[in-house]
């Protein structure tokens, strides 16, 4: 009775394990406190990839925060000249296994028409919309740099 | 046994050297972009909205110097990541951090009037200068003069701004001795700035 009690156990444990190592995880939300007068804001993060691939389709911010969230890529533009510009992109793809990031200079959420400045040691939640893993909550710390 | 230890004694030298030179090369050398010649930006001047639109001179004060960029207010990833970035590095320079004044130029000018302009940079430094023109080719001409580029667009969706992304570093005669790209870290910005300072400007 008692092994199998011990079994019982072990196997739970495994299952338990199986179950969170497969899953998407998102890590390290934060949006970097606004300037004054400044409209629009960024909120970057590392995605980790669970044992399938997945892609992240839509953001959303309630209207507390900004008018609306939208997910873009800075990029440099050929040519050789140096010049950065922003674009909206329709997806991000989250590689299995793997991790995507949403750093500066690169993928980010972007808030557009902030209702209020970010300060320091608030929180901007958002909700993630993936292909396969449905929708995520996301609470972003917003902080200095 | 010995020929161990003689071995491990000469592994032991070969790091101190190594770490020698490595300290003594980053103290020696600037991390940014130097530009043979360096550019002369100090015959360029436009208002100042933060000082009731006086003529800015693009040089910096005696024994000071001017970091200069190209940005905008709307800019939501690119220039609060540079200019927070900025601002620590201005901050560990401690004693010497009020030698390095600040000035933003904005790419955007319909949307960037004086007073936005002027709280956005000072909400980093707060002694920074809103520079701006209304005229297109004024403009224009400060941004050949420093080597920057920049394209706003309107589009269906509302403007699209393109622009270079660099940090200028100006000496008190109007010479860009460095300048940084985008991604440049606190640790080589504060490095630069020091090592500039330090050496006579």
């Amino acid at each position: 009775m008692r092994k199998l009690i011990g079994l019982l156990a072990v196997l739970t444990l495994l299952v338990g394990a199986c179950g969170s190592s497969g899953d998407l995880v998102v890590e390290d939300a934060w949006a970097r406190t606004s300037a004054s007068m400044q409209e629009a804001g960024a909120v970057y993060m590392t995605i980790n990839g669970g044992d399938e691939a997945d892609r992240l389709i839509d953001v959303s911010v309630s209207s507390d925060v900004a008018m609306v969230a939208e997910l873009h890529e800075t990029a440099m533009a050929e040519g050789g000249d140096g010049m950065m510009s922003m674009q909206p992109v329709t997806a991000i793809d989250i590689p299995a296994d793997g991790a995507a990031m949403l750093e500066p200079g690169g993928f980010h959420v972007m808030l557009m028409k902030l209702a209020e400045p970010l300060t320091s040691g608030s929180t901007v939640e958002l909700t993630l919309t993936f292909e396969n893993a449905g929708t995520v909550e996301v609470s972003a710390e917003v902080r200095e740099d | 046994m010995r020929r161990l230890a003689l071995r491990l004694v000469a592994g032991l030298f070969a790091v101190a050297l190594a770490l020698g030179a490595c300290g003594g090369s980053s103290l020696d050398s600037l991390t940014g972009i130097l530009r043979d010649p360096a550019p002369d930006v100090g015959g360029v001047a436009l208002a100042d909205a933060s000082n009731a639109d006086a003529p800015f001179t693009l040089k910096a004060a005696p024994d000071e110097l001017l970091v200069v960029y190209f940005g905008y207010t709307a800019c939501p990833d690119v220039c609060p990541t540079t200019l927070a970035d900025l601002r620590s590095a201005v901050r560990r320079l401690e004693d010497d951090a009020s030698r390095v004044d600040v000035a933003i130029i904005t790419v955007d000018p319909d949307r960037d009037d004086g007073e936005r302009l002027t709280s956005y940079i000072q909400s980093f430094f707060p002694g920074g200068h809103a520079l701006r023109s209304d005229d297109a080719d004024e403009l224009q001409a400060a941004a050949d003069a420093f080597g920057a580029a920049y394209e706003v667009v309107q589009t269906d969706e509302g403007v699209e701004v393109g622009h270079t992304a660099y940090l200028y570093g100006v000496d008190e005669s109007g010479l860009i001795r460095v300048q940084w790209s985008f991604g440049v870290t606190p640790d080589d910005l504060e490095h630069d700035l020091a090592y500039l300072l330090r050496e006579g400007i």
